[in-house]
C-alpha cells in the first residue's frame, strides 16, 4: 500500500459523504462539459455564418428596391468615390431597365400571372392616385391599360454577377460579351431565347436599335432566364442615362475590413445611397448566437468555481476531521509532501469519479441543452428577420441567396463533442482538484504532531 | 546512548511564560528499559515530545548516539522520527481505515523499506507481538485494546529504531493486559537491544524497569 492507494482508499472511506461529493461534482462537471460543447458548437456556427457572409457590399440609390421605390440613380462620380475607397478591391455596377411591347420586337417569356398583373395595376393606379382620392373620382378615372409582361434588361460591368449561385454565368450556346464595352450586343436568357427563337448570332430590336445576340445563358431562375444582359455602357446609352447605375456591388479585400468600409462609404455617400453588407446582416443574425456563447462561457466559469468550492470545502472538512490522524502519521515519520500527496490523491479520486459520472451526464445532455439554448434564442431572432424586406434583380439575388444560406445555417446549430472540448473539460476538472486541494494542503503542512498528540 | 543535557522548554500562555522542563539532565544506555514517572503536568509528555523530535527545546541538547537532534532541520527530524524512533501511544493511534498489517506497512514505508519487502516484515513483526494472521487483516476497530497496543508496538519496532518512546503504554488497558504489554516491551528491549523510555503512572511497572526518572514540576528529582 502506497500513498496513492491510501488516498484512493480514503476517498471511499465514508460512502455516503463521498457519494454526495461525487454527485455534486458530477453535476458541476456535467454542466461544464455541456456549456463547453454549447460554446464550441455555437462558435463554430458563428464562424461558419461569418464565412458564408462573404465580403460584398451592396450600394443602391437611397429608397430604391428593385424596380420599386424612388430616388435618383447613382452617378459616375459616386461610383468613382466607391472605387477609390480604401479596402475595396473590385466593383460591379449595374443598371436595370424593363422593355415594354413598344420598346422591342421581342415577346416577353415571363408570364405575368396574378402577382405580376397586380403589381402593374398598382404601378398604374399609383401614378394617378394624387388626383383621384374619392369614390366618384375613381369611377371617373380613365380605364387603365391592360397589364403586359415586360422583359428585364440588365446592364452590368460583369455578366457573371447575374448568376444566382455566385459562380460564373452558364453560357449554354454562343459566347459571352465584353461587359465593359459599349457594343450593341446581348446575352439572352434561355426562356426568352426559346420564346423568340433566338440563337447566338440572331438580332433583335430594342430602343430602336438592332442588338446582336452573342450567347444564350441559363441560370435555372425563371426571372433571370427571361431577361437580357448587356454591357453597362450600352444600357446607359440606350436609356439616355449616361453614367447612371442603380446598383453597385463592391468587394472588400478582407472580411475584417467590411464593417469599417461600410462606415467609410456611408460617410462618403451620405444619405444618397443605401449601403448594406452581408457581414452586417450576418452580424445581426449571429448576435443571439454570441449571447449563447457568452452565456455558455459564464456557465463554464460558474460551474468550475462551484466544483472547486465543493472539493475545497470537502477537503477542508476532511483535513479538520483527520487532524489527529495527520499528526500521528507525521509523528511516525511521514513527510509533509507524502501527507499532502495522499490528500491530493483523495481529492483527485473524488474528482475523477465525479468526472466520469459528470462527463457521461454531459455527453447525454449537451446536445439537447445546446439545441434548447439555440432554439430559444432563434425563435426570438426569427421574428426580427421576418420583418426584413426582400430585394430583386441582379446582384441582390446573390445577396438574397447568401442571406438564405445564413438563415439556414443559423437554425442548424448541431452540438458536437470534439476531442479539444473533451480535453478542455478534463483539464478544468484537474484544475478543480488542484484548487480544491491547495488550501487543505497548506493546512496539512501547518499541523504540528506535538500539538495534536498533546490534546489526547 | 541517549544523553539529555540542561534541557529546558518554555511555552507562552495567556498567564505568561510557562516552563514545562527546567534543566533536565539524564542518560539512558543503549538497550536499557527506563521509565519516567510523575504527576500530571509534571512535564513527562513534553519531555517525550522533545526526545522524539516532535518539538524543539528552548535550550539544551538531546544527543542520540552522539547526534544532537535539537539541531536537526525539519526534514532531518522527520527522517530521525521515521528511522530512529518508535512511538507507542496510550490510545494506540492506529489509522482506523487501515488493517493491522497496513498500519505496520505504513511505518515501513516512511522508514524507506523497499515495497516488496514490507509485507513479509510486517507479518513477522505482528507475529512477534502475538497477533494471529487473521487478526493482522482486521481494522483496529475489530481488535481489542491489548491487540491494538500490540499492533502499535509492532509499528514502533518496524524500522528497528534506536529508541522506543512509550507514553502510558498500559494506561488504557486492564491490569492483566497491561502486564502482558509491559512484558512484551521488556522482552523486546532485551532481544533487540532497543532502548525503551516509558512514561507511566503505574509504580509497579516503573519498579520493574532498569531505571526510573521522577519528574516533578519539570525537574528530574530522582
Amino acid at each position: 500500500m502506497n500513498v496513492v492507494s491510501r488516498g484512493i482508499k480514503n476517498a471511499l472511506r465514508s460512502p455516503l459523504r463521498s457519494g454526495a461529493i461525487v454527485l455534486m461534482l458530477a453535476i458541476s462537471i456535467g454542466l461544464i462539459l455541456s456549456m463547453l460543447v454549447a460554446r464550441s458548437s455555437v462558435n463554430a456556427k458563428i464562424e461558419e455564418v461569418k464565412a458564408t457572409a462573404g465580403t460584398n457590399i451592396t450600394i443602391s440609390p437611397a429608397g430604391v428596391m428593385g424596380f420599386s421605390g424612388g430616388g435618383d440613380a447613382l452617378t459616375s462620380e459616386q461610383l468613382a468615390t466607391i472605387v477609390s475607397t480604401a479596402h475595396i478591391s473590385s466593383t460591379i455596377a449595374t443598371l436595370s431597365d424593363q422593355l415594354g411591347a413598344a420598346d422591342t420586337n421581342l415577346t416577353a417569356s415571363l408570364e405575368l400571372g396574378s402577382f405580376g398583373a397586380r403589381q402593374q395595376r398598382f404601378d398604374s393606379s399609383s401614378a394617378t392616385s394624387t388626383t383621384n382620392t374619392n369614390t366618384e373620382a375613381e369611377t371617373a378615372r380613365p380605364a387603365r391599360p391592360a397589364p403586359t409582361p415586360r422583359t428585364t434588361v440588365t446592364g452590368t460591368t460583369d455578366q457573371n454577377s447575374v448568376s444566382t449561385d455566385g459562380n460564373k454565368l452558364n453560357i449554354t450556346s454562343g459566347e459571352s460579351i465584353n461587359a465593359t464595352s459599349s457594343d450593341l450586343v446581348a446575352l439572352v436568357g434561355t426562356d426568352l431565347a426559346t420564346k423568340n427563337n433566338l440563337v447566338a448570332g440572331s438580332t433583335f430590336t430594342a430602343y430602336e436599335k438592332n442588338i446582336t445576340v452573342k450567347g444564350i445563358f441559363k441560370t435555372d431562375n425563371k426571372f433571370q432566364d427571361s431577361g437580357i444582359i448587356m454591357p453597362l455602357a450600352t444600357v446607359q446609352t440606350l436609356t439616355d442615362q449616361a453614367g447612371a447605375v442603380n446598383s453597385i456591388t463592391a468587394t472588400v479585400d478582407s472580411s475584417d475590413n467590411v464593417t469599417s468600409t461600410v462606415a467609410a462609404l456611408k460617410t462618403a455617400l451620405g444619405t444618397k445611397a443605401d449601403i448594406t453588407s452581408q457581414v452586417e446582416q450576418a452580424a445581426t443574425s449571429v448576435s443571439s448566437l454570441e449571447s449563447i456563447s457568452s452565456l455558455a462561457l459564464a456557465g463554464v466559469i460558474g460551474a468550475t468555481i462551484a466544483g472547486s468550492v465543493i472539493v475545497l470545502l470537502s477537503m477542508v472538512m476532511v483535513v479538520r476531521e483527520r487532524r489527529h490522524e495527520i499528526g500521528v502519521i507525521k509523528a511516525i515519520g511521514s513527510t509533509n509532501a507524502k501527507v499532502i500527496a495522499q490528500f491530493v490523491t483523495e481529492a483527485l479520486t473524488l474528482t475523477i469519479i465525479g468526472s466520469i459520472v459528470g462527463l457521461t451526464m454531459g455527453i447525454l445532455v449537451s446536445g439537447p441543452m445546446t439545441n434548447s439554448l439555440v432554439s430559444n434564442q432563434n425563435s426570438s431572432s426569427s421574428t426580427t428577420t421576418a420583418t426584413r424586406g426582400g430585394m430583386s434583380g441582379g446582384p441582390s439575388a446573390m445577396f438574397r441567396g447568401g442571406m438564405n444560406q445564413i438563415s439556414a445555417n443559423f437554425i442548424q446549430v448541431t452540438s458536437s463533442l470534439t476531442p479539444e472540448v473533451f480535453i478542455a473539460a478534463v483539464g478544468i476538472t484537474l484544475l478543480i482538484a488542484i484548487i480544491g486541494s491547495a488550501i487543505p494542503a497548506w493546512s496539512i503542512a501547518r499541523i504540528r504532531p506535538a500539538e495534536v498528540l498533546r490534546t489526547e | 546512548m541517549l544523553v539529555v543535557k540542561n534541557l529546558t522548554k518554555s511555552f507562552s500562555s495567556a498567564s505568561g511564560e510557562v516552563q514545562a522542563l527546567k534543566n533536565v539532565n539524564m542518560t539512558v544506555e543503549t538497550g536499557e528499559f527506563a521509565s519516567i514517572i510523575g504527576k500530571s503536568g509534571s512535564g513527562k509528555s513534553t519531555l517525550l515530545s522533545m526526545l522524539g523530535a516532535l518539538d524543539v527545546p528552548t535550550s539544551g541538547s538531546i544527543e542520540v548516539d552522539g547526534v544532537d537532534i535539537a539541531k536537526l532541520s525539519a526534514s532531518q527530524q522527520t527522517a530521525y522520527r521515521a528511522k530512529k524512533i518508535g512511538f507507542v501511544f496510550q490510545y494506540y493511534n492506529l489509522i482506523p481505515n487501515l488493517t493491522a498489517i497496513e498500519n505496520v506497512i505504513l511505518a515501513l514505508e516512511f522508514g524507506g523499506m523497499p515495497a516488496k519487502l514490507r509485507k513479509a516484515r510486517a507479518e513477522q513483526l505482528l507475529s512477534d507481538v502475538g497477533l494471529e494472521p487473521d487478526e493482522q487483516l482486521r481494522n483496529p476497530s475489530r481488535l481489542s485494546g491489548g491487540q491494538q497496543q500490540r499492533v502499535s508496538i509492532a509499528r514502533a519496532l518496524a524500522n528497528k529504531p534506536a529508541i522506543i518512546l512509550a507514553d502510558e503504554p498500559t494506561g488504557n488497558l486492564d491490569s492483566e493486559t497491561g502486564k502482558k504489554i509491559f512484558d512484551l516491551l521488556h522482552q523486546l528491549s532485551r532481544s533487540q537491544n532497543t532502548t525503551i523510555l516509558a512514561v507511566t503512572h503505574d509504580m509497579d511497572i516503573a519498579g520493574k524497569t532498569d531505571r526510573t526518572f521522577k519528574l516533578t514540576d519539570g525537574k528530574i528529582t530522582a
